[in-house]
């Protein structure tokens, strides 16, 4: 899959789970940065990727996730 | 006579630190947010519960690293989480939520998506570098003697001690849960902040509809 489609679909996730607009998609975009990212939301965004990209992430490689680039880095990794 | 004695937990305390936790959720109720937001049985979520500490992942109020106990006659009897908020660890809250992810199966997920817009309005940020404390318990039969109260007394002495940087104590509680809110107060806590909301259908998947912190300067 394109990584261009991944960003895509990531950012459509995200929308959908923090109910806004208010972020651009970059690599160094993190919870920190965005409103309504806690520890609900966060949970929500991991199992929706899990669905959409058909992926289970292992939990050492949930916790060493940095931030939206290093996301996008794994599902790549995984969906390869 | 024999004396009370305080360890960190190990791996051999699993069960006991999994029934903390859940007593702790519960609070001053009978409501188990794991059970009610997560369409779980109470002997599931500490099924689940058991398998988040054994993953012994550090920072946050899962970790098996974080717990403190006392102990009676070889038994623990007390119970208190504490840990450094983001000290040589991403946020607690991340932590949480990916172990959570991690464990709970996916139905249980989907059903936590429909319950989530409960919980807006009810989460109060952690401060980095600041000690957190979570899920204190005392056993029924040793409740009234101060000792959930000396274990964290000691736990802040330690950390003023050890951690110099560390300026602040916080701790969360729901506003229902007075044994709590005292010992908090008599530990020299004050309530700083208040969350809550007004949506009815709160009452019936958590303890209480405020949640307060409560801070102390080290």
């Amino acid at each position: 899959m394109e990584k261009s489609l991944i960003i895509k679909k990531i950012g459509e996730i995200l929308s959908k789970t923090l109910k806004h607009n208010n972020f651009e998609i970059s690599d160094s975009l993190s919870a920190d940065d965005v409103e309504g990212w806690d520890s609900l939301t966060h949970m929500l965004i991991i199992t929706e990727v899990e669905k959409e990209f058909n992926i289970k992430f292992k939990l050492k490689e949930l916790n060493k996730l940095q931030n939206v680039g290093s996301l996008i880095e794994l599902v790549q990794m995984k969906i390869q | 006579m024999e004396e009370y004695t305080y360890r960190k937990a190990s791996t051999e305390d699993i069960p006991f630190i999994a029934d903390v936790i859940i007593a702790a959720e519960k609070g001053a109720s009978s409501t188990l947010g794991f059970s009610t937001l997560f369409n779980l049985s109470e002997e599931k979520v500490k099924e689940f519960i058991i398998s988040m500490l054994e993953e012994e992942i550090d920072g946050c109020e899962f970790s098996l690293s974080s717990f403190n106990l006392v102990i009676f006659q070889g038994m623990p009897v007390v119970g208190v989480s504490s840990w450094i908020e983001a000290h040589d660890n991403p946020p607690s809250r991340i932590l949480k939520s990916n172990l959570l992810s991690y464990t709970f199966p996916p139905e249980n997920m989907d059903y936590f998506r429909t319950k989530a817009h409960l919980m807006q309005g009810m989460s109060v940020e952690r401060d980095p570098e600041t000690l957190q404390f979570e899920y204190g318990f005392t056993s029924k039969e040793y409740r009234g003697k101060k000792i959930l109260f000396s274990l964290m007394e000691q736990l802040l002495s330690e950390t003023k001690r050890d951690f110099p940087e560390v300026k602040k104590a916080q701790v969360q509680c729901f506003s229902n849960n007075q044994p709590s809110i005292n010992l908090l107060t008599n530990l020299g806590f004050e309530i700083t902040k208040s969350v809550r909301t007004d949506n009815p259908e709160v009452l019936g998947v958590l303890p209480f509809n405020e949640k307060l912190l409560l801070e102390k300067h080290l």
